[in-house]
């Protein structure tokens, strides 16, 4: 945004600015994109609780950018950030909500519960015949309850039950007629049996979830879900959707990089999880949107979610004090904590979130996983935000972490197709954060050890071995922007993840703000029963997480031949073909000229306060 | 967590409120007409024990062949003497009272039929102008202030507006709740004990607002509620909203001020059902206090003037950065 050329002086300065807004449930980011030096930038970014008025927002974006912009443009700074274009997207203004008919809670309710909440509906009311409630209470609930939606559910594709009927007539019966949408994902051999108990046209029948005892297969369900939301809730378009542009934006960038990439967004509300495999000739991407899988979700508040909470904090909190806070953070979730109680509180609650997500998900191995989200960006440091990420999914394997601080993620995928690409190629040095790269292992025995390890930096002496013990782990400096090989033996029974199982290896590895973390804590973490033993423990651990973060190193190679920094953390080599290919093309003289135009037009303060 | 960032508003002025109807409700009031707190807007009937009513037999039908006959669809609402299945023969089996035929079983050849019971009636507690009134809900203008806490229990509740305690960041103590509080709306300070809370809903007061109350206190008031209810000693309605937050906190000062200048006032409250999405996209910030505006200004218990306060946890304030 400021002048180039010789006529800069007398010429009337210009300013090319765009907006990337992220309108999240409690927050609002921001981040003002602009070009410097040729090059398209992210030059300041800001966030508020989403009740604030814009005008602070811009105020605040001002304020960052006071030292970057050109002087002849600083009285009209705000008036071209209000104008400027924006990329926006929003959380959705509400979630879809459904009630369920099933006929048993455990088997098909449950299936059908998972592939609703899965696929980012609410579900408000499950009336199950074996639910223990009589049919008058399930029949009453269900007439009572504000829906978008209908499901039935129940038996399998073989059988003809009654009680699947009954279910099928309690939903006409709490419906009570109107336009709501009803879907039978039942038995098979049902479906015209119920289709008749409806108008023409009301019910969609979807392939059953639990077709027999022993399968289960609710992507078809959870697609169709999907898709009835974007038409019923978000008629006018999902691509300016949060969820929706955050999952583009990830699929873009494994394309790009020929990464497995997972990436997470925690909000107020809403949690995302996004898998994008970019490994081969296409683009396998998965994703699952949580409504109330945020840090201000319902099951966060309940008792024994609160007892659950307080033992596992490595500080004693009293219960109350757990409750009280969880409940003002679920009220008022554009609050930040103001004491390290508070801040251990809603630490352990986004863990317990991001274990709820991990289990979900499963744990296949990715090469880099992102955290979005005010919990991940605002974090107290950037070890807090790793330390989230690590004991939180429980990566295993070799994978490179980076936080998405800008929040720009999501309202880049709101742009059209090819244009996200473009984006992502012209602020990819700004978008992500790299906190480094963590070596999580499976397995092991006590007080052995699981890992050894050594370090070779380039330019440094040949290191000593580093040996991780069963239960222990261990922060190595590495700084942002460094990459190392990285030898790795593993003993005493600790393996990583299919694909490398091998007892030893070598990887590549990148640094990043907190470093390379080699952890051999299992997956998933094992902690002591008594309270005393835990707690120590997880002190123990924390001591070791948090201590003085990694100070940037100066990097001995030269620049040139190094890619950016953001670049670098994408491009593991060995990590995936096409990474392999850049990687061996980074010193192509294109390449250092723009790293050098890089490194030369990125003010420190704007690298680090990413 | 600080208050910094406050979501709580205080709205003055007419404001949509949404009356939710469950489904079947059939609403006794129109667009255009004025309602009173205590009136009733809409009834339904409550749904009552289910019943196996035999068809086969009465019709002299064998079960899979009284099958075919049955005239109505699994969900359908019956009137009373309304035929339910017929054969060709003329034999009939028709309805015992209002009831929702729910299925037929082939195998027992009758039919389940859930029976309908006595009207219950929704009232909305508040006072204004019908605006709108569609099948799930009724929107009613209500000429006072609005004012969203951060929680609460229980149910709707109207009342005179009373103060009983002396400065914002005093604990409302049982002792402070007497005979006089009976159908009223108390203001508390800083918080109240499950006790305190017990103690004012045997005395019959209506509700209670505080600054703030300890989570485990309020889940063991609403435990001690629901037993209540489920074994059938529990009647009338009672509701707890907080303004500030969960923990031990005061009512902000200028607020306290506020609601001890309006004791007398009619006010309602909402526990935990609140739903007011009567506006989709404030875009805006509102004033966090409010002045009272000339329209709340009677004293009267009938004036058109009410507050009301409900608990945030089914609204939301749009973000403010949106095109």
């Amino acid at each position: 945004m400021s002048d180039d050329g010789p006529m800069a002086t007398a010429a009337r300065p210009t300013a090319e600015l765009s907006l990337l807004v992220d309108a999240g449930s409690a927050w609002t980011k921001a981040s003002v994109v602009g070009r410097t030096r040729g090059r398209w930038r992210i030059v300041a970014h800001a966030a508020q609780p989403s009740a604030w008025d814009e005008s602070v927002l811009i105020r605040a974006l001002v304020d960052r950018m006071r030292e970057a912009v050109d002087q002849r443009l600083r009285d009209e700074a705000v008036d071209l950030i209000a104008a400027a274009p924006r990329i926006s997207c929003h959380t959705p203004f509400r979630p879809g909500r459904l009630a369920i008919a099933a006929v048993t809670g455990e088997l098909s309710g449950a299936a059908a519960r998972h592939a609703a909440e899965s696929a980012g509906w609410l579900v408000v009311e499950t009336a199950a015949a074996d639910d223990g409630r009589p049919l008058p209470e399930r029949l009453s609930a269900l007439t009572s309850a504000e829906v978008d939606g209908w499901l039935i559910v129940g038996g399998f594709d073989d059988a003809r039950p009654e009680q699947a009927i009954e279910a099928a007539a309690i939903i006409a019966a709490a419906r009570g007629g109107g336009r709501s949408p009803v879907i039978w994902a039942g038995s098979t051999l049902l479906a015209d049996e119920v289709c008749a108990l409806f108008d023409p046209g009301v019910v969609t029948t979807v392939a059953n979830p639990r077709p027999s005892a022993d399968e289960e297969d609710a992507a078809p369900l959870r697609h169709h879900l999907e898709e009835l939301l974007d038409r019923l809730v978000e008629s006018g378009g999902t691509r300016n959707l949060a969820p929706i542009g955050f999952r583009r934006t990830i699929a873009e960038i494994a394309r790009q990089e020929g990464l497995r990439v997972g990436a997470v967004d925690l909000g107020a509300r809403y949690a995302t999880w996004v898998a994008a495999d970019g490994t081969g000739h296409e683009v396998i991407v998965e994703s699952r949107v949580f409504a109330a899988g945020g840090l201000g979700a319902p099951s966060l508040a309940t008792a024994s979610s609160i007892g659950r909470l307080a033992r596992t904090m490595p500080i004693a909190i009293d219960e109350l004090a757990v409750a009280d806070t969880l409940q003002n953070m679920r009220s008022r979730p554009g609050t930040i904590p103001y004491s390290d109680e508070e801040l251990a509180v809603t630490l352990a609650a986004a863990r317990a979130r991001l274990t709820a997500l991990a289990e979900q998900r499963g744990s296949e191995p990715v090469d880099l996983l992102i955290g979005a989200g005010r919990i991940f960006a605002a974090a107290p440091t950037p070890m807090q935000a790793m330390r989230l990420m690590l004991e939180g999914l429980r990566p295993p394997g070799v994978t490179q972490l980076a936080i998405d601080a800008a929040g720009a993620l999501p309202p880049l995928g709101s742009l059209p197709d090819d244009q996200i690409a473009e984006g992502i190629g012209v602020l990819r040095d700004d978008l992500l954060v790299p906190l480094g790269t963590t070596v999580v292992t499976r397995g092991g025995r006590t007080a052995q050890v699981a890992i050894r390890a050594r370090l070779h930096r380039t330019g440094w002496p040949e290191p000593a071995p580093v040996e991780v013990r069963y239960g222990q782990v261990v922060v190595l400096p590495l700084p942002r922007g460094e990459v190392a090989e990285l030898e790795l033996e593993l003993e005493g029974g600790a393996v990583l993840p299919a694909g490398r199982r091998a007892h030893k290896a070598r990887v590549t590895v990148s640094g990043g703000t907190v470093g390379l973390v080699l952890d051999a804590r299992d997956v998933p973490l094992h902690l002591p029963r008594r309270v005393d033993d835990r707690r120590q423990v997880l002190a123990g651990w924390r001591e070791i997480l948090l201590r003085e973060p990694v100070q940037a190193a100066p990097v001995e190679v030269p620049t040139a031949r190094q890619p950016g920094a953001a670049q670098r953390i994408l491009r593991l080599a060995g990590l995936g073909d096409r990474a392999a290919r850049t990687a061996a093309d980074a010193g192509g003289d294109s390449a250092r000229a723009s790293n050098e135009e890089a490194e030369q037009a990125e003010p420190d303060d704007a690298r680090d306060g990413r | 967590m600080s208050g910094a960032t406050d979501t709580r508003r205080l709205d003055v002025g007419p404001a949509v409120h949404r009356i939710p109807l469950p489904r079947g409700s059939v609403p006794h009031v129109r667009t255009g007409s004025v309602v009173q707190p205590d009136q009733v807007l809409a009834s339904r009937r409550t749904i009552g024990e289910p019943i196996r009513l035999p068809l086969a037999g009465p019709l002299a039908r064998s079960a899979a062949e009284a099958g075919e006959l049955v005239l109505v669809r699994p969900g359908a609402r019956l009137e009373p003497d309304e035929p339910i299945a017929r054969a060709p023969d003329g034999r009939e089996v028709r309805a015992p009272g209002h009831a929702i035929f729910l299925a037929y079983s082939k195998t027992d050849g009758a039919a389940l039929l859930v029976t309908l019971g006595a009207e219950s009636q929704v009232i909305g507690h508040v006072s204004g102008t019908v605006l709108q009134v569609t099948r799930s809900h009724i929107s009613v203008a209500v000429p006072g202030a609005r004012l969203e806490g951060v929680g609460g229990v229980g149910d709707a509740v109207h009342g005179e507006l009373v103060v009983a305690v002396h400065s914002n960041d005093e604990e409302l103590r049982a002792g402070a709740i007497d005979v006089s509080a009976a159908g009223k709306i108390v203001i508390g300070g800083s918080r109240a004990s499950a006790e305190t809370l017990t103690r004012a809903r045997a005395m019959g007061v209506a509700g209670i607002v505080l600054g703030g109350i300890l989570d485990k206190e309020l889940r063991d008031f609403a435990a001690i509620q629901r037993r209540r209810r489920e074994i059938g000693g529990l009647t009338g309605s009672f509701a707890v909203v907080l303004l500030e937050g969960y923990g031990k906190v005061a009512l902000d000062a200028q607020l306290f001020a506020w609601l001890r200048a309006h004791a007398g006032h009619t006010a309602s409250l909402f526990g935990s059902t609140c739903t007011m999405p009567g506006r989709p996209r404030p875009a805006r910030r509102s004033p966090r206090w409010a002045t009272v505006s000339s329209s709340t200004a009677g004293r009267s218990r009938d004036a058109a003037g009410c507050w009301w306060a409900c608990s945030t946890s089914s609204t939301r304030r749009r973000p403010g950065l949106r095109r």
